[in-house]
């Protein structure tokens, strides 16, 4: 099958629904002749033109309310913001009239805005440029929250993030954008609260998100070596998740290791590990649920220590080692 | 205002109980007399009752534990009342005082009742009956692990052949306290024979097409291994003697209402001829042998078996010790046993451990018979019926009661000297009984 990148993946799949539907339309900050800070954009303008391809001023608060306002009066924005940790800017838009709207207006209104969020640490760019913020937002109602892992899941899930008629934040990672994976040029959807197991195992469950999932797949075949049959996790929708299938791998294996780059602290894992500890997998479980999260520090700019600071595929090995009291 | 169940002092020599279940769950209402749960002392189990009326709190033990008397086990109280906050380790008010030493030292030290373990293993030890404090753990700071509840199981499991297995299944055997004799314990299928009274539900009969077809399984199949098995590895002997009864007959009469009068049994031939051969066994050693492997067993308890009809088969309780019982005690132990055969009530152990069998066909029209010995048993002792003939005694005729005895014995271990002195020791001991008093 064809392989190409992450980035040409969500290209491929905003272009699709562009085609498909003259409601969709994308905005952002240089996302026109420069193609954006990650050049995803790149080649759109050229086909949609200025109507459909809108470049904005660097003003967050202005243009998330712009896509709010455009996607309550009917259109189906997709705006994208240059750097994840740019949406603080945003906040009062998303959190209080984007994830509310369609609730407080008794479902008159709806708000199926995507906002697209580049987010995560690994290419020096310091510590407000580098962050893993997605928490923040699965804690508000109203919001769903897509973090894809490869090429494949991420064309599948900007479609249905687009068909849905909420608002959706899609946070993809700058360290995958040039990793390339098989995507079909046909269209297809993923559904949004679908998890997958990318690696089926019998020792332990890993539950990892975004680029956490591809360290956790390289840990697990270095661990294969060592007899230890890992089974990786990807929910890929942190909202909705799908527990059940994580549930059903933990009464498989009885150990779990939740994986992720954001803080540790008060990082989604945390909810995933909760949510495991009180459902009935309890009592399969052969071991204390281990997450394994950022620590918390800003990242910094050495690339050493912004290695550091964040699981890498070691970390994850080790992890595993200990919970088979190896 | 939560109320304290405790584990309650049923006498005056408990110091703790076990709580063998939990009667009522935690949420649930109870009403003031209701069991709440059932706890067993060193003599008997019962069942504690609520004092008052109310929800079941909390429980403070799980099932299987040990608890002290006094110790608080539970809590009622209102429906959403909390007790988290209550120190559940002090004693009842009324014993608040006398525990308080202890209740400080045992602080520092972990709940000895609740060891660390991971939830799978706990799940894993309740669906298998197993007290977590019997098992050690491999994890980290001596964590059960699902695996150590595993081990422990494999290592705890009664071994059995799965011959053994599915015959104790087909015949609804509970094969836990079956001794094996096989290697390690393990139990192989003629323990099942030795230990399993019959039951008649256990054949079923087949589809009938013209003639009846029972399947050839359970305790029948147990049988006929066991006599295939015994009829070709021992070499069989079988002597014949005629006995004079008279004087047993004499003998009975006159004793009967006496053997009546003290144990309410009815005195029959068969406690007599019982009586004779433990006696006579007792002098003869050499008889009372079994072949184990390499070596002849000489046993030093004489221990005889009767064997007993019972519906589909054939079981062999064994009198323990028969040489050292009066004819009341061997009258009424023979009795019960009988009874006890008939009606599938017999324990293992009152079928094992026998050195001697005695199959006594006198009820019927038989004069003498070939018995198979039951291994490893080395000899069996066949007995006829009593009937009057004409005996030639000292030159005259006279009408005598006569019985034919049948010793048929295992070639291997005991040769034909020794049987017929053994044979005719205990037909001099049946014609003269007075020598039993010797």
């Amino acid at each position: 099958m064809r392989e190409i990148t992450y980035s040409e993946a969500i290209r491929e799949a905003m272009s699709q629904e562009m085609r498909n539907n003259q409601d969709v339309f994308i905005m952002g900050e240089d996302i026109g002749v420069y193609g954006g800070a990650f050049g995803l954009t790149n080649g759109m303008i050229e086909e949609f033109g200025p109507e459909r391809v809108r470049i904005t001023p660097i003003s967050e608060a202005a243009i998330s309310g712009c896509a709010v306002g455009a996607a309550m009066t009917g259109m189906r924005p997709i705006l994208e913001i240059q750097f994840s940790d740019f949406i603080m800017i945003a906040m009062d838009n998303i959190v209080n009239q984007a994830a509310k709207n369609r609730y407080m207006f008794g479902g008159k209104a709806k708000v199926p805005v995507v906002v697209r969020l580049p987010g995560g640490s690994g290419a020096g760019f310091a510590a407000q440029h580098s962050q893993s913020l997605e928490a923040w937002m699965t804690h508000v109602p109203g919001l769903k929250v897509v973090q894809p892992s490869n090429a494949y899941d991420a064309k599948g899930l900007m479609k249905a993030a687009i068909k849905d008629d909420n608002p959706v934040l899609f946070y993809e990672h700058k360290m995958l954008y040039p990793v390339k994976g098989e995507v079909p040029e046909e269209e297809y959807e993923i559904p949004l609260g679908k998890a997958d197991i990318k690696k089926s195992g019998t020792d332990i469950s890993i539950v990892a998100t975004g680029i956490m999932v591809n360290r956790a797949m390289e840990a697990a075949a270095e661990l294969e070596n060592e007899g230890i049959n890992v089974e990786v996790i990807d929910p890929r929708t942190l909202v909705p998740l799908d527990t059940e299938t994580i549930l059903e791998s933990v009464k498989k294996t009885s150990r779990v290791l939740v994986v992720y780059e954001a803080v540790k602290r008060g990082g989604y894992g945390a909810e995933i590990a909760s949510m495991i500890a009180e459902s009935d997998a309890f009592d399969y479980l052969d071991a204390p649920i281990r997450r394994l999260g950022g620590v918390a520090a800003p990242i910094p700019y050495n690339p050493e220590l912004e290695k550091a600071a964040v699981p890498q595929v070691n970390d994850i090995i080790k992890e595993c080692r200990k919970l088979m009291n190896k | 205002m939560a109320t304290e169940v405790v584990m309650p002092k049923l006498g005056a020599t408990m110091e703790e109980g076990t709580i063998v279940s939990w009667l009522a769950q935690v949420g649930e209402v109870v009403e003031e007399g209701d069991a709440i749960a059932e706890v067993q002392t060193d003599k008997i189990v019962l069942e504690v009752e609520a004092e008052t009326t109310g929800v079941l709190l909390k429980t403070l033990y799980d099932e299987g534990s040990t608890v002290k008397v006094q110790e608080v086990i539970a809590y009622l109280g209102e429906e959403g009342e909390s007790v988290d906050g209550i120190d559940h380790k002090s004693f009842s008010a009324s014993q608040a005082a006398a525990a308080e030493d202890s209740a400080i030292q045992e602080r520092p030290f972990e709940n000895p009742n609740k060891k660390r373990r991971t939830p799978a293993a706990r799940k894993l030890a309740e669906a298998n009956h197993i007290d977590l404090r019997r098992i050690s753990g491999s994890g980290p700071k001596g964590r059960i692990q699902k695996n150590d509840v595993e081990n422990y199981l494999v290592e705890n499991t009664k071994k059995i052949t799965p011959l053994a297995e599915k015959i104790a299944v087909d015949l609804g055997i509970d094969y836990k306290n079956v001794t094996g004799t096989g290697s390690n314990g393990k139990i192989v299928k003629a323990d099942l024979l030795t230990s399993n009274p019959t039951n008649e539900s256990h054949v079923q009969p087949a589809i009938q097409q013209g003639e009846k077809r029972v399947p050839f399984k359970g305790i029948r199949k147990v049988i006929a291994d066991r006599m295939v098995q015994s009829a070709n590895t021992a070499p069989h002997v079988t002597l014949t003697s005629e006995v004079d009864m008279t004087n047993c007959v004499r003998l009975r009469k006159e004793l009967l209402p006496v053997i009546e009068k003290i144990s309410g049994c009815r005195l029959s031939f068969n406690e007599i001829i019982f009586k004779a051969t433990a006696h006579t066994l007792q002098r003869h050693p050499d008889i009372n042998v079994s072949l184990d492997k390499n070596e002849i067993v000489y046993h030093t308890n004489v221990n005889v078996g009767m064997a007993v009809a019972v519906p589909n088969g054939l079981v062999v309780p064994v009198v323990k010790n028969a040489n050292q019982m009066g004819l009341a005690a061997l009258t009424e132990e023979c009795k019960a046993l009988g009874k006890r055969a008939r009606e599938g009530k017999l324990l293992p152990e009152q079928m094992q451990n026998g050195t001697f069998t005695i199959s006594n066909l006198g009820m019927y029209a038989v004069d003498g018979f070939t018995p198979i010995i039951n291994q490893p048993e080395s000899a069996i002792l066949g007995v006829g019926t009593i009937k009057e003939k004409p005996v030639v005694i000292n030159g005259e005729i006279s009408i005598r009661s006569m019985m034919v005895l049948s010793l048929s014995f295992d070639h291997r271990i005991i040769d034909g000297a020794p049987a017929a002195a053994f044979i005719t020791d205990l037909k001099e001991t049946l014609e003269n009984p007075f020598k039993l008093i010797v």
